[in-house]
């Protein structure tokens, strides 16, 4: 690595930091930090002002209710569980009655379909960035022609990318969801496709993840799926 | 077995997280009381209105219900891991609301005026006093260095936005940012490492 292209990146660890790279950058820059250390400790250097910043911005009390909302749903969610009748659960068997035999361990049919879309998902994360290779992917519902693709970022992080995405409702957007060791869980960053029919999102954490699947929801999301997956990605 | 509120009160945010992703609601009710102020806070400034700070607070809430166990302690603390997913849920809020424009005049000092916070524990002075501290570092930024930062952290707007926002090119943009965050860096206690 030249000094040049170390001094590039080490200029946008700011922007970084505050979000503020253009789609692409952050995840080349993620790629960078993992072979440079003098970037990775400046970056543990600098955390603490961005994580300042939120501590500036005037306290207001949440509205009591919003705590009782809250409360009552994790006492809710505790009870089942605790009953052993856990709403992930629930949702999984939703997702598979929405999902209908996509959802079902892959049937010898299906595996050129798997293998075919893996190649094409590969080209799609190769284009948009460095470092990560994808995992596997799988072309869902044929009729609408959204292909899905998933590769790593990092050791950790994972993305989600879509493509021929129909123009969404202007009151739906694009939620992810992972699989892991049976539960799901919502993928924090939703997000919209853009004017080409691609959309993609940032998956924080894979480890252990053994599905990936995005929903339409109502603006800002919802704590569990309300339709019908759009896209189905199994890691194999 | 749920610990009960007032063991839950006695333990550090890290040692709550392993409770909460054991499905403990006191252990949640307790990480809520400490920094649900904060994050409905960050919220509103983000999203300029209540209803809309609710949502993303109560959305941001709900997933580390879901996902405390995975809380990286070596990544940083608890409170700035719930702030940056609050921060990322605004956003895209922010975003996803069809013609709603982020709230970029930020006016701190007229809303404190408004709705004083309620100090109610010692941890809670000790924060206000540091939100004091750091607000004054920000003050003392030029006014084009925090511009940039808060329309990058509170609007959620990228450089190159940004730059064509305010009419300078990218690499102005990029310096401001490089600047001004390193010098809030630079001013903070050592307490914040």
């Amino acid at each position: 690595m030249s000094k040049i292209e170390h001094e590039r990146w080490r200029e946008e660890l700011s922007a970084y930091l505050l979000g503020a790279l253009e789609p692409g950058e952050a995840e080349a820059l993620e790629g960078h930090l993992e072979g440079c250390e003098r970037c990775r400790e400046e970056l543990r250097w600098l955390a603490p002002a961005r994580d300042a910043l939120p501590e500036t911005v005037a306290r207001m009390q949440p509205p009591p209710e919003l705590r009782e909302r809250l409360l009552a749903e994790v006492r809710e969610d505790a009870r089942r569980a605790a009953a052993g009748e856990t709403e992930r659960h629930g949702i999984i068997e939703r997702l598979r009655g929405f999902a209908g035999p996509r959802w079902r361990p892959l049937a010898a049919g299906a595996v050129v379909l798997l293998i075919v879309a893996a190649v094409v998902g590969y080209e799609i994360g190769s284009n948009d960035s460095e470092g990560g290779g994808t995992l596997t992917t799988e072309e869902t519902r044929e009729a609408s022609g959204i292909i899905a693709a998933v590769s790593m970022e990092g050791t950790e992080n994972g993305r989600i990318e879509l493509n021929n995405v129909e123009p969404l409702p202007p009151d739906k957007v694009l939620e992810a969801w992972v699989e892991r060791e049976g539960e799901v869980e919502a993928v924090p960053m939703l997000f919209v496709p853009n004017g080409k029919g691609e959309a993609a999102t940032t998956i924080g954490d894979m480890r252990g993840v053994t599905t990936v699947m995005v929903t339409e929801e109502p603006p800002g999301g919802s704590a569990a799926p309300t339709s019908e997956p759009i896209a189905t990605v199994t890691i194999g | 077995m749920a610990a009960d509120r007032q063991k839950a009160e006695r333990l550090a945010d890290e040692e709550l997280m392993p409770l909460i992703g054991g499905k403990d609601p006191e252990a949640f009710a307790v990480l809520f009381d400490r920094h649900g102020g904060a994050a409905y806070s960050l919220a509103y400034r983000i999203v300029g209105e209540r209803d809309a700070a609710e949502d993303v607070t109560q959305e941001a809430f709900i997933s580390v219900w879901r996902s405390g166990a995975r809380f990286d302690r070596a990544r940083g603390s608890v409170r700035s891991w719930l702030l940056s997913i609050v921060r990322n849920r605004a956003i895209d809020a922010l975003r996803a609301g069809a013609g709603r424009a982020p709230k970029l005049n930020f006016d701190d000092e007229a809303i404190l005026e408004q709705r004083p916070a309620e100090e109610q524990t010692e941890e809670e002075a000790i924060r206000h006093e540091t939100a004091t501290e750091i607000r004054d570092v920000l003050g003392e930024l030029p006014g084009e260095q925090s511009q940039v930062i808060e329309l990058a952290y509170f609007g959620g707007f990228s450089q190159s936005e940004i730059a064509g926002m305010l009419g300078i090119p990218l690499g102005t943009v990029k310096g401001r940012m490089r600047l001004g965050l390193r010098k809030i860096r630079s001013e903070l206690a050592e307490g914040w490492v």
